[in-house]
């Protein structure tokens, strides 16, 4: 099983090789003439203004936990979408319930503030 | 019986009338403005919980939900207890000041939602629902330690009960898995079955266990999985530090119990309750080791404690290493000891925990220095009730504490695990001077001139008597309680 | 097939355990306790190939589970991080670590 993915290892080898290859050398042979102009981020652009690294906001981190809690709801919907024929009516009421529990967690969390942006 | 989905509910209308009471305390929090009410509403819902799961006491045992979970006078048992914490807690947050400072609201949706994690510890009969239980518990467990408003202690603790948990239940889980491949099933009856064919890799098997084990073990403060606790009950609100102590404890050892015994023994003689250690597992000399060290360990670190929250910390590891005890034996006398001693215990600790509320909400302190000369700066009535508990905690004579020990050294020694029985009269010795060096500090020392009176907290005083008066006279009656713990043992054996 | 699943499952397992008890930064701990489920998750999916389908439902409650315990310790890190400007464990001092 393992000959079958020999050229693909094969492939990674030689690009990886190439890849260094080609940034050593030019890191070797090019001649080294610094002027401020050249060592700013964007050579003919604006002037960037503080540090890049900047904190995000802590609004992004309350969207980032609703979202991984509402992303798995997709967890659960899958496999009952896939099964939906050989589930039947059971199943659809089974899921309209987890669905309806979801949306009562949304609705709450609409309601305490917190999807407001400000 | 085994039943099915919807012939579940009708044996299920404990968990309903609890699941229905935090629905609709989520929906009366966005609409209603006096959240003080939704307190008494919680109060309601879980004594018409406590009245339906009385009422269910006694019935044949039966597997709900395809054998998700257990309804059995064992899990019935812990359910009271949970719901006696949670009435417990409910009432003593009603008059804490701390208490007044969060969101009351969410508050009590979030202890509700914990007590009902407890219920399914209890019941699990399958290692899915015993994780699931679990986590329930420990996530609303971390929120409401961290819930304190502009409380660096709260925040702290909450974020070392996290991480700590997360590595407990990851480490539990672990186990599980290996547990699934070997036996084939999450299923305790299935378990059984494939463990006394002897089957899977015996090492593989034994760690799994261990992993398991400190999954379980830190739910129940248990050295070496401990070291959360102390953070946690001094960082956490009183009333909630109260409410895990016990039943966190509670919920720790009916999880314990429903999986070492039901998945991993075999029932010996029918009738007579003694069981076997299946011979891959000899766990006994673990669990023996393991509540030697939890003792001796939680009452040396609490002999230099200056903060009384941090001292009942200790004590509370100290008590799950007592509790330990009468797993080992495998029989029925060791579990009926662990099972009143449970009530026992919630019933002195969180007296205690009231009394440090009363004082805390007096002075806004919880250290050793606040309980000076308690009794005589308008306190008289907590500082003896403080005395009553602390003494009943140490294990002395009149009180319910002292006959809850004896029961349980009893069944140790008539096992013959005479090393555990001298390791645990030791330990009650070293823990009276702990205990009494508060009891002395409250009645003998003088108030400083700058302590000034304290005012009891009025609604408190009636639970405290209650406590009180139940530690004395489970101490001097305790039969219909042994009754009732005899009573609770009818597992739903495979 | 199963050996080495399982081998690559213990790995994931021990860097995450080791990457709790070293690591310093309460974010990246919280990180390794997911690898020590995801470690679990594999495991699981690896038996459930030849014991029975129960192990993958199992999957997707840890994954669940994972998710709330990630929403629950992104809130308390954030309400940490919002009294001491660091997440860093070393500088919470006022219990005992």
């Amino acid at each position: 099983m393992s000959d079958a993915y020999l050229p693909i290892l094969l492939i990674f080898g030689v690009s990886a090789l190439n890849a260094v290859f080609m940034v050593a050398l030019s890191h070797i042979l090019n001649p080294r003439r610094p002027t401020p102009q050249k060592a700013m981020p964007y050579e003919s652009g604006m002037i960037p203004l503080g540090d890049t690294r900047a904190r995000f906001s802590v609004k992004f981190y309350l969207v980032a936990i609703s979202f991984i809690v509402f992303d798995l709801e997709a967890v659960f919907l899958i496999p009952w979408a896939v099964e939906m024929r050989a589930l039947g009516w059971s199943g659809f009421v089974a899921a309209s319930i987890f669905v309806a529990v979801l949306t009562a967690g949304l609705v709450y969390e609409w309601k305490k503030g917190g999807l407001d942006w400000d | 019986m085994d039943l099915g989905n919807v012939a579940s509910l009708s044996l299920f209308y404990p968990e309903i009338v609890l699941a229905g009471t935090i629905l609709v305390l989520t929906i009366l929090d966005l609409v209603v403005a006096n959240k003080r009410a939704m307190a008494y509403l919680g109060l309601a819902g879980c004594l018409v919980a406590l009245g339906a799961t009385v009422d269910l006491y006694g019935t044949e045992p039966t597997l709900l939900f395809h054998r998700m979970v257990a309804l059995d006078n064992f899990s019935l048992f812990f359910k009271v207890v949970t719901l006696a914490a949670l009435v417990g807690a409910i009432w003593m947050s009603i008059g804490s000041g701390e208490v007044r400072q969060v969101h009351l609201g969410e508050y009590y949706i979030v202890l509700l939602t914990c007590g009902f994690g407890m219920f399914f510890m209890a019941s699990a009969n399958n290692l899915l629902m015993a994780y699931l239980g679990l986590e329930l518990v420990s996530l609303t467990s971390y929120i409401l330690t961290g819930m304190l408003p502009h409380n660096r202690r709260s925040a702290e603790a909450a974020l070392k009960y996290l991480i700590y948990g997360g590595v407990a239940s990851g480490t539990m889980i672990y186990g599980m898995s290996w547990v699934f491949g070997m036996a084939g099933s999450l299923d305790y009856a299935t378990i059984n079955a494939a463990m006394a064919e002897g089957g899977g890799n015996q090492i593989a098997l034994f760690m799994a266990f261990v992993f398991i084990l400190a999954g379980f073990g830190y739910k129940m403060a248990f050295a070496p999985f401990h070291m959360w606790s102390p953070d946690v009950y001094q960082g956490a609100p009183t009333p909630f530090t109260g409410f895990l102590s016990v039943a966190s404890n509670a919920a720790g050892v009916a999880i314990l119990i429903r999986f070492f015994y039901p998945a991993v023994s075999t029932l010996g003689q029918e009738g007579a309750w003694a069981f076997q250690a299946l011979p891959a597992l000899q766990w006994t000399d673990l669990l023996v080791a393991l509540s030697i060290i939890t003792m001796t360990w939680g009452n040396l670190s609490a002999l230099n404690q200056r903060n009384v929250k941090r001292l009942l910390a200790y004590s509370g590891i100290a008590h799950a290493g007592y509790i330990m005890m009468g797993l080992v034996v495998l029989n029925n006398d060791g579990l009926n000891a662990m099972l009143f001693y449970v009530v026992v215990y919630l019933i002195m600790n969180l007296g205690a925990f009231l009394v440090v509320m009363i004082v805390a909400n007096a002075t806004g302190r919880e250290d050793m220095d606040a309980y000076r000369g308690l009794a005589w700066r308008g306190a008289a009535f907590p500082a003896v009730c403080m005395m009553v508990f602390l003494a009943s905690l140490t294990g002395l004579p009149p009180m319910a504490g002292f006959i809850g020990k004896l029961l349980l050294v009893a069944a140790i020694i008539e096992g013959q695990f005479y090393v555990l029985a001298v390791v645990a009269m030791i330990n009650t010795v070293v823990s009276l001077y702990y205990y009494w060096r508060i009891v002395k500090t409250m009645f003998l020392d003088e108030p400083a001139p700058e302590d000034g009176p304290v005012a009891a907290t009025a609604s408190a005083m009636p639970l405290l008597g209650a406590l009180m008066v139940l530690t004395i006279v489970l101490g001097v009656y305790w039969a219909p309680l042994l009754d009732y713990t005899t009573g609770s043992l009818g597992f739903f054996m495979p | 097939m199963l050996t080495e699943a399982l081998t690559t499952s213990a790995l994931l397992f021990v860097i995450g355990t080791f990457g709790v008890l070293v690591r310093r930064n309460a974010i990246i701990m919280f990180l390794c306790i997911e690898l020590q489920l995801n470690a679990v998750n594999l495991a699981l999916v690896a038996f459930s190939r030849y014991v029975g389908v129960e192990g993958q439902v199992f999957v997707f409650f840890v994954m669940t589970v994972a998710a709330a315990e990630a929403a629950v310790g992104l809130a308390i890190i954030i309400s940490i991080f919002r009294h001491y400007r660091t997440v860093n464990v070393d500088n919470f001092n006022l219990l005992k670590w």
